[in-house]
């Protein structure tokens, strides 16, 4: 997680994509690295970051293919599209990751209306910060399952905090239970499932 | 970095321990308090229900006429009723404890419970945003 240190943030994703991708000799057109070479990376990182929020909206549909789960609190659920989110934090940039998660939102608003918009983007922001948070403090001490949890329930309760805003003061030790547990679950669940699509993350790196 | 580590396994027993801890303090806290319930549309308190066993009976807000909410016999309020695509405010079932509260949010409607005397000074004081109508 060394990208999370130092250097202009907005380039580290895909200094680090061309840098592995050197090292593994894939990259080998000379005319990518020579004067087109910003123009390459930009293209490269919107590219990648597009895929990866194409890979999100895949991912909620996918969840909302489901039947809801059982849960006594507005907007419990695993949030798998998160876990497009935590694959560009961890092996992209914060920036795109923040980018893929407004735009997450965005479509939310779009196609759920207002409401569920800022929901969206509150619990997205507030995970998203969580978990870079964590990650920043902890290094490589923390697995994947622990930030994922982290961010579960941050995301949890960034929705939980936006609705008590704007309907009326909800009572919070009365929920802070199930947003803790239920954001267990869901980071597990996300962590594991995160593990097992990496491969296919991979493969959009063109 | 690792998927998981044994770490893990702790922190997740904090966690769900935390929780629990919360739970078992909140209940202690609200349990066998006489309660009413807050009908709100939007952030407007519209209705006060006093939640006592006994009679059943459903009731709506006149803004939001598809949505019905009903009283059960052992004083506990849910929703029975709503248009919404959801339907998260039904799944919420039974609310009987001061700080519950469901909500309708595509339609608006909530439902909160509090104690029929309001909070005091001496309950837990969480509460995020205003405290609505008190």
């Amino acid at each position: 997680m060394s990208k999370a240190n130092g250097g202009p943030l907005a380039w580290n994703g895909s200094d680090r994509i061309l840098a592995e991708k050197k090292s593994n000799g894939i990259l080998n057109d000379p005319a990518s690295l020579d004067g087109t070479r910003d123009e390459s990376r930009r293209t490269r990182k919107l590219v990648l970051s597009g895929m990866i929020f194409a890979l999100a909206l895949v991912l909620s549909i996918v969840e909302n293919a489901f039947p809801p789960l059982p849960m006594p609190v507005p907007g419990v659920k695993f949030g798998l599209s998160n876990i497009a989110v935590m694959y560009a934090l961890f092996f992209l940039s914060k920036g795109q990751a923040y980018s893929i998660a407004v735009l997450k939102s965005l479509f939310v608003f779009m196609t759920r209306g207002l409401i569920a918009g800022i929901l969206s983007l509150s619990g997205g922001i507030l995970s998203l910060t969580v978990m870079l948070l964590v990650m920043v403090l902890f290094r490589d001490k923390a697995s994947y399952t622990a930030i994922s949890i982290s961010g579960a329930i941050a995301h949890n309760t960034g929705q939980f905090i936006a609705v008590s805003f704007i309907y009326t003061g909800m009572y919070l030790w009365a929920y802070l239970p199930v947003l803790l547990v239920s954001g267990v679950i869901a980071g597990i669940v996300t962590a594991v499932l995160l593990r097992f699509i990496i491969p296919a993350f991979e493969r959009l790196r063109l | 970095m690792k998927l998981f580590k044994k770490t893990d396994i702790l922190i997740i027993a904090l966690i769900i321990a935390a929780a629990a801890a919360i739970w078992y303090y909140y209940s202690n806290a609200v349990s066998g308090r006489p309660v009413k319930a807050e009908i709100y549309y939007y952030s407007d308190l519209v209705g006060t229900v006093e939640l006592v066993p006994g009679t059943e009976r459903t009731i709506s807000v006149p803004q939001e006429e598809d949505v019905v909410l009903k009283i059960d016999t052992d004083g506990s309020i849910r929703f029975i009723q709503s248009d919404c695509p959801d339907k998260i405010c039904i799944r919420t079932g039974r609310l009987r404890l001061a700080g519950q509260s469901a909500a309708c949010l595509p339609n608006g409607v909530i439902v909160k419970i509090v104690p029929a005397d309001g909070w005091k000074e001496s309950d837990p004081d969480i509460v995020i945003g205003s405290r609505g109508g008190q």
